[in-house]
């Protein structure tokens, strides 16, 4: 074997599948356990691999529960709640990297204040709230909910990454006639997209993973993924097959996007653009 | 005039947003730690003043769980990070089926807290979990471990959970952070001699400074607020061995009913965390 | 003025606007909150018929998530306080003292005395949904009582019977325990107090003011305790070990005994066959028992715009074939008489055992404590208790305590 391939086989491949392996074996057990009877969750000693397949805890799932509609669900709120985000965090961000101005440090971290506080207490407060708003039940609870729940993270994070580009470039732009949010739009942006692309998982992955305002500021219209897991939870039951099966779904859909996503994630974005 | 408006122009979406869905909340949070609040006696709410707060420093379950939660934050977070770091390094590089790699990195992450604690709650089962199974049929363990039910292993075993679940959260925001280093500097660093020890210390690190900082504070407070897969996994036992102060707050709010105690809680955390992060802000201001 | 007097009144003007939509003049709308073990299960077919036999209600059933309890309860307290809560709910014991001291029950005993079906249910069943202060505001919905799994096949091996008192019950469990096996599949996780109840208070001991620390309900502690620490006939897991657990290992014959009830009886009937059946939990010397009364019942809240509409449609679940019919989706035992004639959702031997534990049927006191003490207090207390971390005697005056001061 060339000496190249086999440093990138030992030095990288294999660690990356070491990585990997632990990353999705359990979620490999859990789709492992969503193809097979539930019986064989009781067999002792345990069997690893399943002696029969079975479909049926999918067709149940899909068919005689509304999971297929939660996902729809949880995937509209995600959606909203990336592009509310973003659209909030942008500018946020933007002006906590490139303006010196005063009680910068106090806003930045009141932002994060609000996360210091586990949701649960804010849970009372904010359902009062939304229901003076009108809003319970409404994809706009959920949306607004977890975009402002979010907000201080992402702005964080952007910042950091926006500090990471050189404010040379914005000013050459606004040497060429550009405004401030056109140096944004047009030159910060494109370079920070790795960043944005990170935030937005983040965005994304926190909002489908979110339980308690799916829980409590809505429920019968608009009824998440999480929500519908729950469902399978019950008093004196608990619906393995169907949450194994509802757990290997609820995954997909990060992974997929991430997939097309990290595209982006390639490097050498900034080099050469001070040159230019 | 222009330059002193911009910033705020800027700011004013999100500010207006946090202002009216979150800051109001927090200081109703506030208000109520300052009274008795009992949930089920919604009629009688007197004012009592920092009564809630003196009985929660002379609470010795409060103590306990602080002291839980400083170990849960270290070692989650310590975990989670060097873990990520170093999916992040190794992602960064090319080969061929990396768009899987890391797209597949991604799954711990993907999962909602429930899915995530039952599943490792069933694979550390002491009778039928596969871990214990496949520990003792490998030789790694005498015997089956019941994980969740013994005091020093409890605790083990839901930090073992959250780093499964939060390193994708490094490996993604480090990735990230990674691109914006060009690629020259690394090609000029080999021109000039350096090794890989080198480049990672002289180009890498810098590179990646701010990022780590923040994505550390952030995670640290996520982490130390969270409480969904200890409520999962074991309920904050067993007896209080793994109950978090969050948890702890959650708990006497929402099952003990004292609301008021709940918040106080809340608050104390809160400020523990703001510390800390005053702290960072205060010292990254030196640059 | 008070931020939380602003809110409030904020959110009982707006109660007020158009956002409460009032549907047509002609129908009533009667809001319900449940929970079904079965997500597949639904009440459609129940409010169909309903619907069909009185035109001009119409019921909007909401399926809200259990998530231990604690969700469904977190969800009905927020929606009550906030002036947001539905008109009749499914609701249990646990509740009962918290919403009375938020008033929000309305009192239904002078419907229940016109009710045709009240005769239909025991004596006993109205016994235990009378509340603290005389009045009826829970209607029974279905139940079920606490009994023991016993594997026949495992005992007729070193041919031993079911047990029936608690010196049998531990030489049984005993018997059953070696390799990788254990006689008693403890539950000392989320939910076990109901079968630590049938030990604590087997004897005579009552769940009383004074009765936690009395020397019965100590002494039957400490054997409750022992079953682990010292006899060491139950798995090293019982601790933590929930529902989840206690009945997988059942059906893994990782334990020969459980406690548990009729909802999963169809199961292990599935699973074993005729090699398992259900016993009345053991009983003490002097022939007393507790057997665990698992409650659910429905309620009207005070607040309801459509009180009548809604005691239409919670008296009209709780009739004879009716009652059968919502049983049929919610897995549990039907309250009325008629019905447990003629059952046949579940084998008769479990059906028999349930039906044979009424006369021992109890349950905790009905304080707002309750909640807290099932949530928090027990698993917490017991799992220090089971790990050697504080005395039994402590934990039973922790109990004391938590309840009576």
């Amino acid at each position: 074997m060339k000496r190249a391939r086999l440093t990138l086989l030992l030095g990288t491949e294999i660690p990356i599948l070491g990585f990997l392996a632990f990353a999705i074996l359990p979620w490999c057990w859990m789709m492992l356990s969503s193809i097979r009877p539930e019986r064989d969750l009781t067999r002792s000693p345990i069997a690893l691999w399943p002696q029969t397949l079975t479909l049926i805890n999918y067709i149940e799932l899909l068919q005689r529960t509304s999971f297929a509609q939660n996902m729809r669900d949880s995937l509209i709120v995600a959606v909203g709640a990336v592009s509310l985000g973003l659209t909030l965090a942008l500018p946020a961000a933007y002006a906590f990297s490139r303006f010196r101005f005063r009680g910068r440090q106090v806003l930045r971290t009141q932002f994060l204040v609000i996360n210091m506080f586990p949701v649960v207490m804010l849970i009372l407060p904010l359902f009062v709230l939304m229901r003076s708003l009108g809003l319970l039940d409404t994809y706009f609870a959920l949306i607004g909910g977890h975009a402002t729940f979010t907000l201080p993270f992402a702005i964080w994070l952007l910042t950091g990454y926006f500090e990471g580009i050189p404010v040379e470039l914005d000013q050459a732009a606004m040497v060429d006639g550009a405004t401030r949010l056109q140096a944004l739009r047009l030159v910060v942006f494109p370079l920070a997209m790795p960043g944005v692309i990170a935030v937005g998982l983040y965005l994304f992955i926190t909002s489908w993973n979110e339980y308690l305002f799916a829980l409590m500021l809505a429920g019968r219209n608009v009824r998440t993924v999480t929500v519908a897991l729950q469902l399978f939870i019950g008093e004196h039951q608990i619906q393995w097959g169907l949450l194994m099966a509802g757990g290997t779904l609820v995954s997909v859909p990060a992974t997929i996007l991430f997939l097309f996503a990290q595209r982006r994630l390639v490097g050498g974005l900034t080099g050469g653009a001070v040159k230019g | 005039m222009r330059r002193a408006v911009t910033p705020w122009a800027f700011l004013a979406p999100a500010l207006v947003a946090t202002a009216v869905l979150v800051l109001l909340p927090v200081l109703n949070t506030l208000w109520l730690s300052l009274h008795e609040v009992i949930l089920f006696r919604p009629r009688s709410r007197p004012f009592v003043g920092l009564e809630n707060y003196a009985k929660a420093l002379t609470d010795p379950v409060f103590w306990e769980a602080l002291e839980h939660s400083l170990v849960w934050v270290v070692c989650a977070v310590g975990l989670q990070f060097s873990f990520g770091f170093m999916a992040a390094l190794l992602l960064n590089r090319t080969f061929a089926w990396r768009a899987v790699a890391r797209a597949l990195i991604v799954v711990p992450w993907a999962l909602p807290s429930v899915i995530i604690g039952l599943i490792w709650t069933w694979m550390l089962d002491f009778n039928l979990g596969v871990l214990n199974d496949l520990g003792v049929r490998l030789g790694l363990l005498s015997a089956s471990v019941p994980w969740l039910a013994q005091t020093g292993t409890a605790m083990a075993s839901v930090i073992l959970a959250v780093m499964w679940q939060g390193i994708p959260f490094f490996a993604v925001t480090l990735l990230a952070g990674l691109q914006a280093i060009p690629v020259e500097l690394y090609e000029v660093a080999s021109i000039d001699g350096a090794g890989a020890w080198g480049k990672f210390r002289h180009i890498t690190l810098p590179g990646l400074a701010t990022v780590i900082a923040t994505a550390l504070l952030l995670r640290m407070i996520w982490v130390a607020n969270s409480l969904d897969l200890i409520l999962v996994m074991t309920g904050g036992g067993p007896g209080t061995a793994t109950q978090t102060l969050p948890l702890y707050a959650f708990l006497t709010a929402w099952s003990g009913g004292n609301y008021g105690q709940g918040s106080a809680l809340a608050v104390i955390l809160t400020i523990l965390l703001l510390g800390v992060v005053i702290t960072y802000v205060w010292r990254s201001r030196e640059r | 003025m008070k931020r939380r007097t602003l809110l409030t009144g904020l959110a009982a003007a707006l109660a007020a606007t158009p956002l409460t939509r009032v549907y047509a003049q002609q129908t009533t709308t009667v809001r319900w909150w449940y929970h079904f073990d079965d997500p597949k299960a639904t009440p459609d077919e129940l409010v169909a018929a309903f619907e069909k036999a009185n035109p001009g209600i119409k019921i909007q059933a909401e399926n809200i998530p259990w998530g231990g309890g604690g969700d469904y309860d977190t969800r009905l307290y927020t929606a009550l306080i906030a002036g947001n809560g539905p008109d009749a709910a499914m609701v249990k014991f646990n509740n009962l003292a918290r919403l009375m001291e938020m008033t929000a029950l309305l009192p239904l005993d002078k419907w229940i005395d016109a009710w045709a079906g009240k005769a239909d249910i025991s004596d006993d069943l109205w016994r235990l949904h009378t509340a603290p202060d005389g009045k009826r505001y829970y209607m029974p919905l279905q139940y079920v009582i606490l009994y023991l799994y016993v594997r026949l096949d495992l005992l007729a091996k070193q041919n031993l019977k079911p047990p029936t008192n608690f010196d049998e019950f531990l030489s049984v469990a005993k018997a059953m325990t070696g390799g990788q096996q254990w006689g008693f599949g403890l539950r000392g996780g989320s939910g076990g107090h109901d079968s630590w109840m049938p030990f604590a208070f087997g004897t005579g001991a009552k769940p009383v003011k004074g009765g936690f620390v009395s020397p019965a309900a100590l002494a039957q502690n400490r054997y409750f305790i022992d079953l682990y620490r010292t006899h060491k006939v139950c798995p090293p897991s019982a601790p933590t070990d929930a529902f989840l657990q206690v009945i997988n290992n059942l059906k893994a014959g990782r334990t020969a005994m459980a406690i548990h009830h009729i909802s999963t009886a169809n199961d292990m009937a599935a699973t074993f066959g005729d090699a398992i059946t259900a016993v009345p939990v053991p009983r003490g010397p002097a022939g007393t028992g507790f057997a665990t009364y698992g409650d659910g019942s429905n309620c009207v809240f005070s607040a309801s715009k459509n009180p009548e509409a809604a005691w239409k449609w919670v008296s009209w679940l709780s009739e004879g074939p009716n009652n059968v019919m919502y049983n049929k989706a919610a897995g549990q035992m039907t309250v009325t008489k008629s019905g447990a004639a003629n059952w046949t959702l579940h084998p008769k031997r479990f059906v028999d055992a349930t039906v044979n534990s009424l006369p021992i049927a109890g349950v905790l006191p009905n304080l707002p404590q309750t909640a807290d003490f099932t949530r928090v207090v027990w698993p917490q207390t017991t799992q220090k208790a089971l790990l050697g971390q504080i005395e039994p005697d402590e934990m039973m005056q922790t109990f004391e305590k938590l309840f009576f001061g």
